[in-house]
């Protein structure tokens, strides 16, 4: 068997791919990253100051200013849409998290069947939107659907759950909280088993109450991970739009429109991709902030490679 | 704990028990009237389990409707999103975790690719729709295959880290000191060590690309289009059959269930950085 000479000029002679290995691995992602996304919102921004029409051989688009940001501060609907959204993440964050640290907290506990209840309680995560959708679409149904049955078994009258514009809002509300307190509760169960043990036995040994331990112990350590969670929650749940597209349009009337329905009637019902544009920007613009926090605080420990 | 009742414990367990039942009933619902004809549907009280099951529902979806053209657009456009992904995203990921660029790039590099997983597909959108309609991707499994893939990079990047870094060093040194260059030892020591980590990948991406709905709904018209589109579309504003609705959404869910139970063991770091929700 040959054996290679250790020679201090092979870096040298080594052919440049070589060299420069490290680059080339990470340039198909940056090319992605520049025609999908930099590219794209770049394109953004400029159809954000301009009025874009579409006509059968391309595009015109012509600069309009400040325009198309004048009018969005300007529609009542826009700030009823901005509404509408901190109003679905406030409410559905804070149910996923309780509901789910209280999952959490239960299933790490001495249960039966520990490991087969947790697999089945995480299907709802992985199930298309569009299946979650529909089967709430079809138990909210006023005639046949099985809420307004049960409420009839015990003397109350038929909900209207998706046309009455009172409730529809609150009615999808409770199926993304179906959907996203699943995935809540496994980060968090992931995170509690996680949890160092001496903390604990040093708290039962000075006889430390269950809810003391919780709140000296428990909720500290937990804090990082309970942080990520919110973020991802706030993150995912400020787009907001299949749902609700699938069960009511937005409806009823604009009482559903969320910053993203808002911003897909107008690139494409309303085929206005300018003031759009402009929509999305400023929607972006707020993204930005928390996904900034989001992505600096998972990568306390992922930053550099390991020596 | 020390000194829990027995009571205490079988209510734990009820509750336990309760959510978990809480949250399947829905899927049972649905999976129950799917195979309802029309008089057992519309029947009141409703009956808690199909009496005279039938596949009128599906077949009315996969016979008529073709659904299956439908499904056929969804898996190839969830294949070519998760090889396209995993492929650039497994390479990324194997030069951030082995190299250190100069100006801590590492970190930036990560840094953009993770915020720009963060970011709404709403934003990008338009431009794509744009540029798509100008070379002619509209409504074609390619393109949103390839919008897919560059969704879905910062997951495959993330997770392949994870999995790359769990592998001993020492055993790559052993092949570089032999003299090989590190493209063989990528090929012959990484990728097989992690190879249960890249098909958990793979099918997280495939997943998360079959669930997608706003960009397919935009992208994508009649050739192209894919099953969760097909059946938001069983929703008119005039008669829902209701019954092809609960089957098209089982028939939606399926595919996912499978694959997801195959992937189990990591599904819990792909979902830090969002992987498989909208």
């Amino acid at each position: 068997m040959e054996v290679e000479v250790i020679d201090p000029r092979r870096a040298a002679r080594a052919p440049w791919w070589e060299r420069n290995l490290a680059w080339l691995l990470v340039t198909p992602t940056a090319v992605m990253f520049v025609l999908f996304g930099f590219i794209p919102s770049i394109t953004a921004v400029l159809y954000a100051f301009s009025r874009v029409r579409l006509t059968r051989d391309g595009i015109t688009r012509e600069l309009t200013g400040l325009q198309n940001f004048r009018r969005a501060f300007e529609e009542p609907l826009v700030a009823d849409a901005a509404w509408i959204t901190v109003k679905w993440v406030a409410a559905v964050t804070v149910a996923e998290v309780v509901l789910g640290f209280l999952l959490a907290l239960l299933l790490t506990q001495n249960i039966r069947w520990r490991g087969f209840l947790t697999t089945l309680l995480i299907v709802p995560i992985i199930m298309p939107p569009v299946s979650v959708a529909v089967a709430w679409f079809f138990m909210y149904e006023p005639n046949f659907g099985v809420f307004n049955y049960l409420l009839g078994l015990i003397g109350i009258d038929p909900v209207l759950w998706l046309s009455d514009v009172d409730i529809a809002l609150y009615a999808m509300m409770a199926v993304d909280i179906w959907q996203a307190t699943p995935f809540t509760f496994l980060l968090l169960y992931a995170g509690l088993l996680a949890l160092p043990h001496d903390p604990y036995e040093a708290a039962s040994i000075d006889g430390a109450s269950p809810w003391r331990i919780f709140r000296t112990v428990t909720l500290p350590l937990l804090g990082p991970v309970l942080m990520v969670v919110v973020l991802l929650r706030v993150i995912d749940a400020a787009r907001i739009f299949d749902k609700i597209y699938i069960m009511t349009r937005g409806g009823p009337g604009t009482s559903a429109y969320t910053v993203t329905m808002k911003i897909y009637i107008e690139g494409f019902r309303q085929l206005d991709f300018g003031y759009a544009s402009a929509l999305s920007f400023l929607f972006q613009i707020v993204l930005v902030v928390l996904a900034t926090l989001y992505v600096k605080r998972v990568l306390v420990d992922y930053s550099a490679p390991r020596d | 704990m020390v000194g829990e009742s027995v009571v205490g414990r079988m209510l734990k367990q009820a509750v336990a028990v309760a959510a978990v039942v809480l949250v399947l009933l829905p899927i049972y619902w649905m999976v129950n009237m799917s195979f309802k004809g029309r008089a057992e549907f519309a029947a009141l009280p409703p009956t808690l389990l199909v009496q005279r099951p039938t596949l009128e529902n599906y077949r009315d979806l996969i016979v008529t409707q073709r659904f299956d053209r439908f499904g056929l657009n969804s898996l190839v456009v969830a294949l070519i999103a998760a090889s396209i992904a995993v492929t650039i995203g497994t390479l990324a990921a194997y030069g951030l975790s082995r190299f250190r660029l100069p100006r801590n790039l590492n970190y930036h590099l990560l840094f953009t690719i993770l915020t720009v997983r963060m970011f709404p597909p709403v934003v990008t959108v338009i431009p794509l729709f744009v540029y798509y309609r100008d070379l002619g991707l509209l409504d074609s499994q390619l393109g949103l295959g390839l919008v897919h893939s560059f969704s879905e990079i910062p997951l495959v990047v993330w997770m392949m880290i994870g999995f790359f870094r769990d592998i001993p060093r020492d055993m790559e040194e052993a092949a570089l000191v032999d003299g090989d260059h590190r493209l063989a030892v990528l090929r012959k020591i990484a990728i097989p060590l992690a190879a249960p980590g890249l098909a958990a990948t793979f099918i997280l991406v495939f997943i998360s690309s079959w669930n997608e709905f706003l960009l397919a709904l935009i992208l994508t018209e009649t050739r192209a289009q894919t099953l969760p589109i097909a059946v938001a579309a069983q929703i008119t504003q005039f008669d829902v059959k209701y019954g092809n609705l609960m089957a098209a959404g089982v028939l939606a869910t399926l595919p996912v269930l499978v694959l997801a139970m195959l992937a189990q063991r990591h599904l819990t770091r792909g979902l830090t950085v969002g992987g498989v929700t909208g």
